[in-house]
């Protein structure tokens, strides 16, 4: 039987009828359109479907859409102001942390996260945030170097 | 991958679940975090009929009793346990086992209760069977298994982190009932058959998990293996306790349990016989690590042969010891 919720992604409310079974990656890839959310495994493996529920990032493949009513919802749209990059993201370019760009949406998310919560991570801290996301160009170096450089962005600015 | 046809069933309360469990029987599941079971329902390994839902109910924070014990909801999740001030200081083993979970998003999704009543898995079992041809193994109802060629057994292991941990802990769990709340030790809730890996029935829902913290000298550590070192399950992982005397140097009692090798954790019962009463020493450890070994009897899994898991438990369990007895060196005053 369809439900009724009303998600809150990137700011914005929206109303739809869901079945029970379908995914917030369904909801958010295929009724709203915002499709920087990818699917890799579908079974919470490869971290490219992570999105930001009340700030914590959760595997949108495993989180029923029903349970997000009313939940406060960031995915990779609403990093960044649409023209402007985040300082995250601006460090995933310049660093060439960017291979085929699928599994990107996941680690810039987990990264800031990180980020918001340890402003001067270690090595092991980004490995640690960093493992539930898998890149399969294997370009994990520039990665983290793009994660420290971010990190050194933003003390800078703060600063 | 999408998920099979459901019912969807939000109860108010855990009394409400357990009777709403009761009601549907075997049709219903129970579902916290969803990262064990949403998979397998992918892959179409399980098709309950109605989900009931405790991923709206708050969970309670850690509490000191007046005994001095822990009591943690089995709803915390992982990333909230790992994290909780009042678990560091109390039982750190319990932290880093929490920690070592999968990562950091299935840690903020996934409870600890779910991570107990998780279930076994196997490289055959775990994956989509829809363009097999071939006859399903036991764990789908079969009479094969397709690890160990000519199995007579289903060989799919228990991989929970916290698990073994919990139980080095001596940690006893609270089951609801419909009509009553009972304890049991967590090593009770195992029954060591892969088939049927929890002994907790329809309509019984596990709430919280207690954990005695005497205020003896004790040194704690949990050894997790894998190949990667992330977003892995385990090889095999050691957790080990050492009750010590006051005086520091003589182990009064130990406890030993190993996961992610056999149907359920297993607890080394003469390797903790051989250790209580005697001084740590290198010597003590490796002895004692032989004889964890010995009685364990590792299951091969997940591509590691036997031989292979013998001898990495026996480090690991070495490993474990002489970080348990540093720790106690480190801080002589501290129950922790």
């Amino acid at each position: 039987m369809k439900q009724i919720i009303e998600l809150s992604v990137n700011g914005e409310s929206s109303e739809f009828a869901v079945e029970p079974q379908e995914t917030l990656l369904e909801a958010l890839r295929d009724r709203m359109g915002l499709t920087g959310t990818k699917e890799g495994c579908g079974t919470g493996e490869c971290g490219s479907c992570t999105v930001l529920i009340g700030g914590k990032p959760i595997l949108s493949c495993l989180t029923l859409a029903v349970e997000c009513h009313k939940r406060d919802i960031v995915t990779i749209e609403g990093i960044g102001d649409g023209n402007d990059l985040s300082p995250v993201q601006q460090a995933f370019v310049d660093c060439g942390a960017i291979q085929c760009g699928f599994c990107t949406s996941g680690m810039v998310l987990s990264s800031e996260v990180l980020l918001k919560e340890n402003p001067n991570p270690q090595e092991k801290d980004i490995y640690k945030a960093l493992e539930g996301n898998l890149c399969r160009c294997t370009g994990y170096n520039k990665i983290i170097e793009a994660v420290h450089k971010a990190s050194e962005q933003m003390v800078t600015e703060q600063e | 991958m999408r998920l099979p046809k459901f019912e969807h069933v939000q109860p108010s309360s855990r009394e409400e679940a357990s009777r709403l469990l009761q009601e549907h029987g075997s049709r219903a599941r129970l579902v916290s975090g969803g990262t064990d079971l949403y998979p397998r329902m992918k892959y179409g390994l399980t098709r309950p009929d109605v989900l009931i839902s405790l991923k709206g109910l708050p969970a309670t924070p850690p509490t000191v009793d007046p005994n001095g014990d822990l009591h943690v909801d089995a709803l915390m999740t992982l990333a909230d346990l790992a994290r909780s001030q009042t678990v560091l200081e109390k039982t750190p083993l319990l932290s880093e086992a929490a920690l070592s979970v999968a990562s950091n998003q299935i840690r903020h999704m996934g409870t600890l209760g779910g991570n107990l009543c998780q279930e076994n898995r196997c490289p055959y079992y775990n994956q989509t069977h829809t363009f097999q041809f071939v006859e399903p193994c036991f764990k789908r109802n079969g009479d094969q298994c397709y690890l160990i060629p000519k199995g007579k057994k289903c060989w799919a292991v228990f991989s929970s982190d916290t698990a073994p941990a919990l139980i080095s802990l001596g940690a006893s769990a609270t089951i609801l009932a419909p009509k009553e709340r009972r304890q049991l030790p967590l090593e009770n809730l195992y029954t060591g058959d892969p088939l049927k890996p929890l002994t907790i029935s329809d309509g019984e829902v596990l709430t919280e998990i207690i954990i005695p913290c005497p205020l003896s000298l004790r040194g704690t550590a949990f050894m997790k293996f894998t190949l990667r070192g992330g977003m892995e399950y385990a090889a095999l992982s050691v957790a080990v306790v050492l009750d010590m005397e006051n005086d520091g140097v003589l182990c009064r009692a130990a406890r030993i349990t190993v996961g992610s090798v056999g149907a359920g954790p297993i607890r080394a019962g003469k390797g903790e016989n051989a250790m209580a009463g005697q001084r740590l020493s290198k010597n003590l450890f490796q002895e004692v690590a032989q004889l964890v070994v010995s009685e364990t009897h590792p299951f091969p899994h997940h591509g590691y042969s036997a031989a292979y898991l013998r001898a990495c438990l026996e480090v690991e369990t070495r490993r474990a010891f002489s970080l348990a007895a540093e720790q106690i060196t480190r801080n002589p005053g501290d129950p922790g």
